[in-house]
């Protein structure tokens, strides 16, 4: 089954997966993400997804000094963190699988 | 405000100083709105922390804090807020307690530094008459106290829930609201002067080391609430 809190949280795992690639920060995920194709995302706006994820354990912060600037928050991911982006990433492909039975029958339906 | 937080506290204080007048002003809003939320002041100092530095990384960038917050700081604070863990009603009533014994143990030592007896007993003092330690508690000193105590907790709360008022609102609800915390200030300080004036019956009489110890007991109390905080 599917949970509805997956509907929510797409973002707070999509930021989870740019983190599994390589520590990070919020700066650099918003630009990532961006890039992928989440427009309008702003540093501020990953803020209090990050503190979510942090205070459930999947990420872990630690400020380093910056050669350019402030200091930066630093996020690594944790064994949990990988946990959860698997069942994400499962609860994903059934959701998306459903999605395209739903749509691909609609389809054949149309053209009857 | 524990060691960790004070530090913490005195760390984002220095970075501060290093916003621009457009990105301070912003800062002191989300502050101040952070400032009277349900989460401890270690996660407020912490956040506090977080915003800064973003912030000023975007200064150095010359964004505009908007690019990096967005239009909408109240309802970017609310989520900050939500995404951090709430304090339980017991740490709310412990931390509301801690600022209730600070504000008294400084109202006690002003109202005894004010007291005639004071007075009276540094003249003796200095004029070598017979001291006389005893310090009479009147009606006025203690209600003022708590009037004195009452009104500062509503206008901190008051200014941290409307800290955005000013930027979101026009300025037409922005008079009636100064019109309004103007005749509040003013009718407590009418009311405080009043009570010291008029309500001087003496309730009962203390020595006055009693009362300095008394005022230690609470500022000592005040301290083991505040060291308890994460």
């Amino acid at each position: 089954m599917i949970p509805s809190q997956m509907l929510k949280g797409t973002l707070e795992n999509c930021i989870l997966k740019v983190i599994s690639k390589q520590e990070t920060y919020g700066y650099e995920i918003s630009q990532q993400l961006q890039e992928y194709g989440f427009t309008d995302i702003a540093e501020g706006t990953i803020y209090p997804l990050l503190l979510r994820l942090e205070k459930n354990g999947y990420i872990t912060a630690e400020y380093r000094e910056s050669a350019l600037g402030p200091k930066r928050k630093y996020f690594s991911i944790t064994p949990a963190g990988e946990k959860e982006l698997e069942t994400f990433i499962a609860n994903w492909r059934e959701l998306e699988c459903a999605v395209n039975q739903v749509f691909h029958i609609g389809g054949k339906e149309d053209e009857h | 405000m524990n060691t960790k937080t004070r530090m913490l506290n005195r760390k984002n204080n220095e970075l501060d100083q290093k916003l621009n007048k457009e990105n301070s002003i912003v800062m002191t809003d989300m502050v101040c709105y952070l400032r009277v939320a349900n989460i401890s002041e270690y996660h407020q100092e912490m956040v506090r922390q977080d915003l800064l530095q973003m912030v000023l990384s975007a200064q150095q960038r010359s964004a505009y804090i908007k690019e990096v917050i967005g239009e909408d700081y109240k309802a970017f604070c609310d989520e900050v807020i939500a995404a951090l863990p709430p304090i339980s009603p017991k740490e709310r009533f412990l931390d509301f307690a801690d600022i209730i014994l600070r504000c008294i143990a400084i109202l006690g030592v002003i109202n005894i530094i004010i007291s005639k007896e004071m007075f009276e007993l540094i003249r003796n003092a200095v004029t070598g008459q017979t001291l006389d330690y005893q310090l009479s508690i009147s009606v006025g000193t203690l209600l003022s106290t708590a009037v004195i105590v009452a009104a500062a907790s509503f206008i901190v709360h008051f200014i941290g829930r409307h800290s955005f008022d000013t930027q979101t609102t026009k300025s037409k609800s922005s008079l009636r609201e100064n019109i309004m915390v103007g005749s509040v200030s003013g009718g407590l300080t009418a009311v405080i002067l009043l009570l010291m004036l008029f309500a001087k019956q003496t309730l009962f009489t203390v020595n006055i080391f009693i009362a300095c110890l008394f005022i230690l007991g609470i500022y000592v109390a005040h301290k083991i609430l505040q060291n308890r905080r994460l």
